[in-house]
């Protein structure tokens, strides 16, 4: 059949396959079909980019337009990282800016990103368009002044969560007059302020503009001229949303918001003050997503804005939501599929009392019938609680909990939520990512390794009591690819006798677990294909370490290209002797 | 009918293109569903070819008389224009439902034709059959060769894992799990079948968490005898398997792949050492016994490779797949030069024979 069917055609077929597992799959068939998909591979992801050198992506897909990298752990988001561990995209840049001209996308996700890489990235690809800096970090805004000036067919700049070395707002007005193809600007992590006029000015000249996420330097009576240059806008992100309140502020708001006939993602609205809400209630029933997240609003305005959108399937707010605003979120919006509830004061550093308990995850899930993905902060959980989630929800693909007091019993019975989370898994068949909290034993493992043959991202902290722990999920969990630890007593008998499974998977974090320096450089020499690194901030050099000595943290990924050469002193690899195989 | 009869007699009759098929058979089609297929339409405008049947439009090669009725009928459908999006939608899902090999033919013939909206239409069915397959279960699908070398396969960017080696070992260790509560259950049962079976998925384990370091003296003697015993009459019931299995495997691809193995194998040694110095420590006597039992110093190159093989081998040979495994594997292990494996529970249950080091 194959002998039949000419190159073109195929090519074509393979057009319609969307994802990056269906195209890896495909190259994977045979001889003619790898050779298909390389050259027409427009779209390439590299989950970690350590795990092959960019000449080897180059190499292998010539013709590539679109390309997303991410660089650090995920643990890094919760400061576990230290500063100058790595991810620099330069190496990647560099090389691109080579071999592929005609680039057009580049998606980085926790990368350090340096001005130089901006400059390089503006002068290299002519046909660039879009650029998402996703928790980057490394550039200024004299960066993005290149980007603004050279770049002449930008859609998309997308900055979110980056730390941005904000200079000043002057770079907004690089964009030249004659650029008009702006499709999607998120600014929402500057802190600075951006020249108003000439924002207003760019967004009057770029008729295609359908999402806009300004930063809190925005004022709130500014937004409103802003929204009538751009009726057509589809996302809006918006400033801080208070003053005192003016009826003639107010009714322009809300004139603008009225003409929002786009309207589907609402963000912002830091400080919000309860007075300007209603501006956006003429938008609410169109609204879809809404990220609250920044917004100290409490109920019952909270509640009130959250209940007016019967079509919200993205909500995203603080613990101010409370129980009794879930249960009117489960009351009226029905097609909720995704739930994310972030503490407002984690550290209890006020002697706040909020009304926000498993009861309300417990009411969004029976009156939710579509909700797949739940983030949720709380401070008490019950098994009971978890068991009828579970069953309420078979449908969930994303469950993390994060009880905010480590190792938290079921605070009604005192036992560890290991039924709870077992139920979880159980129930849930197509669960992709896990995150656990609270008393957990091995047993919680052992439900995990025999249930969760779906799991492809797990997060364990202060959890288990031996290696069997980490063993059970190491040899049962199918589909891992990613494992990340924290706090847990797991050693090295169950890292050792599951080595090969990491090479299954993309990365294994664990720190101030019990590791043993012996046991990284065994399993490094044991699997070739494994960087193994061990990060220690303590003074003592290195060759002094015994073979005993605990690990403090320790990251291990697959890899085709050998050990990295650009680590900072605290990082060691284990594979100072292991070849670099390919490339 | 002569043309000009036609026209004569019948002039509100349609007119008709004549369509030659590569086996020579010579049909006519109406002419507005013919001239939908935009190779038919300028054949027609620029040659004036089609009028008769003597000047037939010689079709394209990947156009069969079946796939042409096919196409016909798309055509026939189509081109009528009264017709809502809904209308066409529901045909073209009806339409659409055929096997995959017939499927390939009319998206081959549709291209070859140029009619755009039925390639795209064939093209996005065929993507979808494809989603959410491995590459094995895409090979089956539309009989492909398995002639990737391993290196090309071990190529980066497989961000998922659809690892057989994996599962093998689950099963394994369930069934080896499940095998450690009979036998303690059943103690004085039957020794021969329950031995025939233990021995089996004992050796599997033994391979593939083969303890190392028998060369080096750190099992019991008493074991290493038994064993050596065993190991000479393996070897002689196992030749004529070895011949059987070498030849399948020197005609599937690559000798690249080979190649790769020597030279790993050439730094084999030195690892073994490394692992030696780690068995002397031993597992927590929490873990269940054949958690106790190490990883070996295979290449993961190499284990994977053999692994797959084992697979191919155990669906092709069909038989009952543990002893069969079994006999793969010691001759894989003889290939690839190991250190001997022993069980080491107390039986005298065989290892996997291994000659050389």
């Amino acid at each position: 059949m194959a002998y039949s069917f000419p190159e073109e055609v195929l090519e074509h077929v393979f057009s319609f396959l969307h994802s990056d597992r269906d195209r890896n799959a495909v190259s994977l068939v045979c001889k003619s079909w790898y050779e298909i998909d390389r050259w027409s591979r427009r779209r390439v992801f590299i989950g970690n980019c350590y795990a092959i050198s960019p000449r080897a992506v180059i190499r292998r897909f010539p013709e590539v337009r679109s390309i997303k990298i991410k660089g650090k752990p995920h643990f890094a988001d919760f400061n576990l990282v230290p500063d100058g561990w790595g991810g620099y995209v330069f190496p990647w840049i560099t090389a691109m800016a080579s071999s592929y001209p005609w680039l057009e996308e580049i998606h980085l996700k926790r990368m350090v990103v340096t001005n130089a890489c901006l400059e390089l990235i503006a002068k290299s690809f002519k046909n660039f368009r879009v650029l998402v800096l996703s928790t980057c970090e490394g550039f200024s805004t004299d960066g993005l002044a290149s980007i603004a000036a050279n770049c002449r067919n930008l859609r998309e700049l997308d900055l979110r969560d980056s730390e941005v070395d904000d200079l000043s707002g002057h770079w907004l007005s690089h964009f030249p007059d004659s650029y008009t193809s702006l499709v999607s600007l998120n600014i929402s992590c500057l802190g600075s302020e951006v020249s108003f006029s000439a924002l207003e000015r760019l967004v009057s000249r770029c008729p295609n503009l359908r999402s806009l996420s300004l930063n809190r330097a925005v004022p709130i009576d500014r937004i409103a001229c802003l929204l009538r240059q751009a009726p057509q806008l589809v996302e809006l992100g918006t400033g801080a949303y208070n003053a005192e309140l003016r009826p003639d502020v107010f009714s322009s708001l809300s004139g603008a918001f009225s003409c929002l006939k786009e309207l589907r993602s609402l963000s912002g609205f830091w400080d919000a003050v309860p007075a300007y809400i209603p501006a956006v209630y003429s938008v609410c029933s169109g609204i879809t997503s809404l990220n609250l997240s920044y917004t100290t609003m409490q109920n019952p305005d909270l509640t009130k804005l959250v209940s007016q959108c019967p079509n919200l399937q993205q909500l995203w707010v603080l613990d101010y939501i409370e129980d009794c605003g879930l249960e009117a979120v489960a009351a009226s919006c029905k097609d909720l599929r995704e739930l994310r509830v972030f503490p407002s004061d984690p550290y209890e550093e006020d002697e706040f009392d909020i009304a926000l308990t498993e009861r309300g995850l417990v009411s969004v899930s029976e009156g939710c019938t579509n909700l797949q993905s739940v983030l949720y902060f709380c401070r008490q959980m019950s098994n009971a609680a978890l068991i009828s989630i579970a069953q309420n929800r078979p449908n969930l693909t994303r469950f993390r909990l994060c009880i905010i007091e480590p190792r938290s019993p079921d605070y009604l019975t005192l036992q560890p939520l290991d039924a709870g989370f077992g139920a979880i898994v159980e129930h849930c068949k197509g669960l992709r990512r896990l995150s656990l909290s609270g008393l957990l034993t091995d047993r919680v493992f052992e439900y995990i390794g025999t249930h969760a043959k779906k799991l492809e991202m797990l997060s364990v902290a202060f959890a288990g009591e031996s290696d069997l722990g980490l063993h059970l999920v190491l040899s049962g969990c199918e589909s891992l690819r990613k494992l990340e630890i924290r706090d847990c007593p797991f050693g090295d008998k169950a890292l050792l006798a599951n080595a090969e499974k990491l090479e299954t998977m993309r990365s294994l974090w664990m720190s101030s677990c019990s590791v043993s320096f012996g046991a990284c450089k065994l399993l490094c020499r044991r699997m070739p294909r494994l960087n193994v690194e061990v990060i220690d901030e303590t003074s003592e050099v290195a060759e002094s370490r015994p073979e005993s000595f605990t690990v403090q943290k320790l990251y291990i990924y697959r890899s085709v290209a050998g050990p990295r050469l650009d680590m900072p002193d605290y990082v060691l690899s284990m594979g100072e002797e292991s070849p670099d195989l390919i490339g | 009918m002569s043309e000009g009869i036609m026209a004569v007699v019948k002039p509100e009759m349609k007119s008709y293109i004549w369509l030659q098929t590569v086996d020579g058979s010579i049909q006519q089609v109406e002419e507005e569903v013919a001239m939908f297929c935009p190779m038919i339409y300028r054949e027609v405008i620029q040659t004036g070819m089609g009028s008769s049947k003597n000047y037939a439009i010689l079709l394209p090669q990947r156009v069969n008389p079946s796939i042409l009725g096919s196409i016909l009928d798309y055509c026939r459908f189509h081109q009528v224009q009264g017709r809502s999006n809904k209308e066409r939608k529901t045909f073209d899902e009806k339409f659409i439902r055929m096997d995959t090999k017939r499927l390939c033919e009319l998206t081959s013939a549709a291209d070859s034709l140029q009619l755009k909206p039925l390639v795209d239409l064939t093209s996005c069915a065929l993507a979808r059959i494809i989603e959410g397959k491995t590459p094995e279960e895409i090979r089956e699908t539309f009989h492909l060769p398995d002639d990737l070398t391993e290196e090309e396969k071990l190529e980066p960017l497989r961000n998922i894992s659809d690892d057989p080696r994996i599962r093998l070992l689950n099963r394994l260790y369930a069934r080896k799990r499940k095998e450690l509560k009979e036998r303690e259950k059943l103690k004085n049962a039957e020794v021969e079948e329950d031995r025939v079976d233990e021995r089996s998925v004992d050796d599997l384990l033994s391979f593939i968490n083969s303890r190392d370091g028998d060369a080096k003296g750190v099992k019991t003697s008493k074991g290493k005898k038994k064993n050596r015993r065993r190991k000479d009459q393996k070897d002689s019931s196992s030749t004529k398997d070895d011949e059987t299995i070498q030849k399948e495997l020197d005609t599937s691809p690559s000798t690249k792949r080979n190649g790769e193995i020597n030279n790993i194998l050439e730094a084999n040694p030195s690892r073994s050492a490394n692992a030696q110095d780690f068995s002397s420590g031993s597992f927590s006597p929490k873990l269940e016994p054949d958690d106790g039992f190490m990883d070996d110093d295979l290449d993961p190159a190499m284990k994977e490779e053999l692994d797959r093989e084992v697979e191919d081998f155990a669906r092709r040979l069909n038989s009952g797949w543990p002893e069969r495994m079994q006999e793969i594997l010691s001759l894989g292990q003889e290939k690839k030069s190991i250190s001997s494996a022993i069980v080491d529970n107390g039986s005298s249950r065989t290892c996997i024979s291994l000659n050389q080091r």
